[in-house]
């Protein structure tokens, strides 16, 4: 995963990172992040302004340009699946979701595909979340629903326990970078759905997910081939309750976190939110807590170079 | 490129483009179901049927009477019907060249008359309160043609030619072009609704444009108004008798004597000024009708009595048939369980009287839900539009269906009023529920449900609590139906019991007085329901109260 180019291979392969799986979690996150030895594992930014927060958390991690080089295709996943408006909490900040694009095309991407597989009428869902209205400023951007088969392909999971093959949106298999740009959310099945759960929207038999496989497991099944390298996660409000679609109750945080390390970002989000009135820890989400033991990142929070900074 | 063929292509491209623009999300203000109301016979037919000149019907009649000044034009320039059959017979049809004599007006004989004869059978049948618009009606038959049956086959093609182009366009960056998707759509009847189409193309063998000459009620009612129209052909002394004319005229207008003129049968394509070499035709405005050739299109009257009596009779058997909406003197109308309407269809008398089965409704509706029905109305019924919520389900925020209706039979409702209108109920068929059946875990019509109308109560037999549907809060729109994950029939079937069908008056005031409470459980006006393939097992079971840490909560968490 030295470069972008590997990260291509990895995905096609499934085999890339297997090495490193063996030097322990830390290794996973690969030279990319080593690199940025001194940038924090993890970025808690506060404020008001989703936008400069998003990037200001970006910054703290080493800026977009550790990220994406230039001439590089980028795809962003965020939460835009649910015909709601943005302060539902069902779907990501259309200002979070944008930023993020403006900064990868700043920093000389060649393309941004901001992509999802909606799960209601198209029409309604990319209109209500307002991200197309917000990106439509941003060059090179596009913001797409791919739910015909053919935008997939077939991939093997290598480090599959439950999940063999997947079909995975075609355009992601073929990006250089892949930015995972969840909202903070319950789901009512998953517990959380945050950038791991939310790379189903990547993926094109999701039923199989919840039908023919224990879906905690196929979670992390997919998520040893859909690792995202930078993972922002908008918690301007998360939805605490009714998820994944809503409507439910919001709950205004007002932080948005970033972090290369998704199991990571994911663990911090669920100790920082309330979810069906609760408190929890990043182990007793199930997902959340195999994909640790599993090796793909870290929920020993307390052990991670956190910054805090306001925006 | 002829004048002619300069407007038919403006007009079919029209046409084709306000049937595309007849979906979800509704263009509003556009009168996409405009050509549809342009068909004399629709707008008169329907007129006389339900006795009401509806405003909506005024552009037919318009048309009817521009026929007094221009004659039959619309045939020959507006109408798609006709514009696809000089499409079609060119390609498809190889007609043996006919002399003179045979292409001349003459040549066609009593054959001229027929349309009349169809009109006076659907005239006759409308004065006693039966629609046979439909099977006349050119506009009914090519809308239903173009959105049926050519349509979904565009579909496919589009989207199977996007899955050869899709690298193309990424390899040249146009990413949105390559993203484009297409939805497919199916339809019921299709086969019938394209061999009815098939046929009269097919006819074209014997002459050109048989249809229009021959049967087209539509075209004979503006042949009526057009006998004396203003707008006429004229041959002056320069004719050389060459009879090029006769030869070329594509509705056989013209007599065996190039300076006669059939006007009811002209269609103003003004093709015998073009070929004419001695520059000797012209249309302008006369006052008298010039040379007719004989004999009379016209049929004679015992021929009309006996089409007007054919009429009756097939007014008589849908009326005494088994499936009338209302049979005098029996208790009640048998009418099939499934034979959902669309939401604000009018009272079924009223809706069949209306409805020009032209399949606008079926087209649109994005979710494909609306389905031409077969017999399941009996023979008065074909190719009105159902629900078939096995197939899919009606979205609860698209009013579409009753906006792109022509002629009011779905009424065209606002969004609150149409979540009102109940097409019927959910019941559930225990012996093949997954969990009455089988004691099994299955919670899909509960989440499927945009209402609150599917409640799992715990039963003494099973160890899982069961589903049972609030008859109250069920407006019948079919997601639990269409998401139930038993394979072949669902075991919770939408049928008609409790269906409001009002012909006037708001679906909210009735709702409250029948005691409904059609609340969404989710107040978003999203097109469609919430995906339950991705969230199955919320609903922690109603009354089954656990002393479990996570009780209540998703599987996703782990508390112990």
């Amino acid at each position: 995963m030295a470069s972008p180019r590997d990260r291509r291979e990895f995905i096609k392969t499934g085999l890339a990172a297997a090495a490193m799986v063996a030097g322990g979690p830390t290794a996973l996150l690969g030279p990319r992040a080593a690199q940025a030895a001194d940038a924090s594992d993890l970025v808690i930014c506060r404020g008001k302004a989703p936008a400069a927060m998003t990037r200001a958390a970006v910054d703290e991690l080493g800026g977009m340009k550790h990220f994406v080089k230039p001439g590089n295709k980028v795809v962003i996943k965020p939460n835009m699946s649910f015909a709601r408006e943005p302060g539902s909490g069902s779907n990501t900040r259309p200002e979070v979701v944008a930023e993020l694009a403006r900064m990868c095309i700043e920093a000389g991407a060649s393309r941004v595909s901001v992509l999802d597989n909606v799960l209601q009428n198209p029409h309604d869902c990319l209109s209500m979340s307002r991200i197309p209205e917000h990106c439509k400023s941003v060059p090179n951007t596009t913001v797409n629903n791919l739910q015909a088969k053919r935008f997939y392909r077939e991939v093997k999971v290598e480090k599959g326990k439950q999940v063999k093959t997947m079909d995975v949106l075609t355009d992601v298999l073929e990006a250089d970078v892949l930015i995972s740009a969840p909202v903070g959310k319950c789901h009512s099945s998953s517990g959380v759905s945050l950038s791991m759960k939310g790379m189903m929207g990547l993926i094109h038999d999701r039923m199989a997910f919840h039908g023919r496989y224990n879906l905690h497991e196929a979670i992390v099944d997919m998520v040893t081939v859909l690792k995202p390298h930078l993972v922002v996660i908008d918690g301007t409000r998360i939805l605490s309750t009714g998820g994944p679609a809503g409507p439910g109750k919001v709950i205004p945080l007002d932080l948005v976190i970033a972090s290369t390390d998704m199991v990571a970002a994911d663990a911090q989000m669920v100790t920082l939110g309330t979810w069906y009135g609760k408190q929890f820890t990043p182990d007793q989400v199930r997902h959340i807590r195999i994909a640790a033991e599993r090796g793909l990142g870290r929920i020993d929070l307390d052990r991670l170079k956190v910054s805090s900074i306001t925006a | 490129m002829r004048f002619q063929r300069i407007t038919q292509s403006i007009t079919l491209a029209l046409f084709v483009g306000l049937l595309l623009l007849a979906a979800y999300p509704f263009p509003e203000g556009l009168p996409v179901d405009l050509f549809l109301r342009l068909d004399p016979l629709i707008a008169g037919g329907t007129a006389l049927v339900v006795r009401d000149i509806a405003l909506s019907l005024a552009p037919g009649l318009l048309v009817l009477a521009s026929c007094f000044g221009l004659g039959r034009y619309f045939c020959g320039h507006v109408c798609p019907m006709g514009t696809t059959l000089d499409l079609l017979e060119r390609p498809l049809v190889r007609r043996r060249r006919l002399s003179t004599e045979e292409s001349a007006y003459e040549a066609d004989g009593a054959r001229r008359s027929w349309k009349y004869l169809v009109l006076g059978a659907i005239a006759a049948a409308a004065l006693v309160g039966i629609s046979l618009v439909h099977l006349g009606s050119p506009l009914s038959l090519v809308t239903r043609f173009y959105g049926l049956f050519l349509y979904p086959i565009a579909l496919v093609l589009g989207e199977s030619s996007l899955t050869a182009t899709a690298p193309l366009f990424t390899a040249v960056g146009l990413h949105e072009l390559a993203f484009m998707q297409i939805q497919e759509k199916v339809f019921a009847t299709n086969a019938f609704v394209a061999a009815a189409f098939v046929g009269i193309v097919l006819l074209g063998h014997l002459r050109s444009r048989f249809w229009c000459r021959n049967l087209c009620p539509a075209g004979a009612l503006m042949g009526l108004c057009s006998r004396n129209s203003l707008l006429k052909r004229r041959v002056d002394d320069s004719c050389s008798r060459c009879r090029r004319c006769v030869r070329s005229c594509p509705t056989g207008a013209i007599g065996e004597d190039p300076l006669t003129t059939a006007h009811a049968e002209c269609i103003v394509c003004l093709r015998c000024v073009e070929v004419c070499p001695e520059k000797a035709v012209s249309f302008g405005i006369a006052a008298t009708t010039g040379p007719t050739p004989a004999p009379s299109d016209l049929p004679t009257r015992r021929r009309l009595f006996m089409a007007a009596g054919a009429g009756l009779v097939v007014a008589g058997l849908f009326r005494t048939s088994i499936h009338r909406p209302k049979p005098l003197d029996k208790e009640r109308a048998l009418v099939a369980a499934d034979l959902i309407r669309p939401p604000g269809a009018l009272p079924e008398a009223e809706f069949l009287a209306r409805c020009v089965r032209c399949g606008e409704c079926m087209k649109a509706c994005p979710t494909n839900t609306l389905q031409p029905v077969w017999l399941k109305a009996g023979l008065e019924g074909i190719f009105t539009p159902v629900m078939v919520p096995r197939l899919a389900a009606c979205a609860l925020g698209c009013t579409v269906c009753g906006s792109v209706c022509p002629t009011g039979a779905i009424r065209a409702l606002p969004l609150e009023e149409k979540q009102h209108a109940k097409v019927g109920t959910a019941w559930i068929l225990r012996q093949k529920c997954l969990v009455w059946e089988q004691d099994k875990k299955c919670l899909v019509c509960d989440e499927a449900c945009l209402y609150n109308a599917v409640s799992f109560r715990p039963v003494p037999e099973l160890q899982n609590a069961a589903p049972f549907v609030v008859e109250n809060r069920c407006t019948g729109c079919g997601w639990c139906e269409t998401r139930c994950p038993v394979e072949g029939a669902s075991a919770i079937q939408i049928s008609i019991i409790g269906e409001m069908r009002l012909a006037s008056g708001s679906y909210i005031d009735k709702a409250r007085e029948y005691g409904y409470v059609f609340k969404t459980k989710d107040n978003s006006v999203d097109g469609l329901a919430p995906d339950t393939f991705d969230m199955p097992g919320s609903a922690a079971p109603e009354g089954s109260p656990s002393s479990e840490p996570d009780a209540g909560l998703p599987p996703g968490f782990n508390v112990k």
